[in-house]
């Protein structure tokens, strides 16, 4: 079984490799002359007002925690849908009862109006 | 087989490596990625184990979004991080304490089971190729263990009306648009007839 996952640990092993090998060719034999100029943050153009750190709203953070929560909601169909046809009624209503519950808060999500974007 | 040993070494020791980068890079960006090499080692060790469905949803969930959102609060949080490291010598003793707490549970549990090693535990059966770990969850998640998958939906249900209730800001001041009352506009709504006389000349 394990075997099967050969290739995939070649490709692993080749990627790594070329990704070591070509940047440690790169440090070894590119050129390298700093000056301030280059290291400034822009060669031309405005110099940088402010952080890169700034407070933005939260509702970003909503929309990805709901996103992390569907996404969850969805990993557990996977296996449900595999076994399907061995679960029998008992499984199809175990599932049933699972989306109900994430049903009443997706209407919930929807009718706070956390799904708008004002 | 040596070659599943040398793989599993190869991944556990890049995770214990990236684990510890991560709380000892100063950046808190780099932290977050270090993490992600972390997860993606222990989905590789899990893989060893042959369980494949936990390790592609820890790839998905984990790598895919719980680190976006992790990532995404570092670099926009606004984190000053010379007010943190203030305090350090004055929580260090407390740190050390929990630290040890925590190591001497940890050492417990694995002298509970047996001794260290890999002896301890016994290596999974290997199993035929046909055979189908995530069918495996399956058949055993929704009939044996309904309970536990139906406390877990109630759990996600929980996690949406707090993540609601936290985070929803109401914002009266914002404009926005109502399709709906756009399409519904009528010519009279918008154009109002005015009957004005003409204009006189004014006497001089």
């Amino acid at each position: 079984m394990l075997a099967e996952y050969f290739p995939i640990l070649v490709f692993l092993g080749v990627s790594t490799m070329l990704g070591v090998v070509l940047l440690g060719l790169g440090s070894l034999l590119g050129p390298r002359r700093p000056s301030s100029e280059k290291l400034s943050p822009y060669e031309c153009g405005f110099e940088a007002f402010e952080d890169t750190r700034s407070k933005f709203d939260v509702r970003y953070y909503l929309v990805a925690i709901l996103f992390i929560i569907f996404d969850l909601e969805i990993a557990y169909f996977i296996p449900w849908a595999l076994a399907l046809d061995t679960l029998g009624t008992f499984g199809l209503f175990a599932m049933v009862i699972f989306v109900v519950e994430l049903v009443i808060g997706f209407f919930f999500v929807w009718k706070k109006g956390a799904l708008e974007w004002e | 087989m040596p070659i599943i040993e040398i793989t599993f070494y190869l991944f556990a020791a890049v995770l214990v490596g990236a684990a510890v980068m991560v709380i000892s890079v100063r950046n808190p960006v780099y932290a977050a990625l270090f993490l992600v090499l972390t997860f993606f080692s222990a989905a590789a060790l899990w893989l060893l184990l042959e369980v494949e469905f936990l390790a592609i949803v820890l790839v998905l969930v984990y790598v895919g979004a719980v680190m976006v959102l992790f990532l995404f609060v570092v670099m926009m949080l606004d984190i000053n991080l010379a007010p943190l490291k203030e305090g350090f010598i004055r929580y260090l003793p407390a740190a050390i304490t929990v630290a040890v707490v925590m190591a001497v549970e940890l050492m417990m549990v694995l002298w509970v089971r047996g001794k260290f090693g890999s002896e301890a535990f016994e290596s999974p059966v290997p199993h035929p190729p046909d055979y189908n770990n995530t069918k495996e969850v399956g058949e055993w998640l929704y009939t044996q263990y309904m309970l536990p998958f139906e406390v877990a939906g109630i759990i996600l249900l929980v996690a949406i009306i707090a993540a609601v209730a936290l985070t929803l800001r109401r914002r009266p001041e914002a404009k926005r648009q109502d399709p709906a009352r756009q399409v519904q506009v009528k010519r009279d709504d918008r154009i109002r007839m005015v009957k004005m006389k003409s204009e006189t000349k004014v006497e001089e």
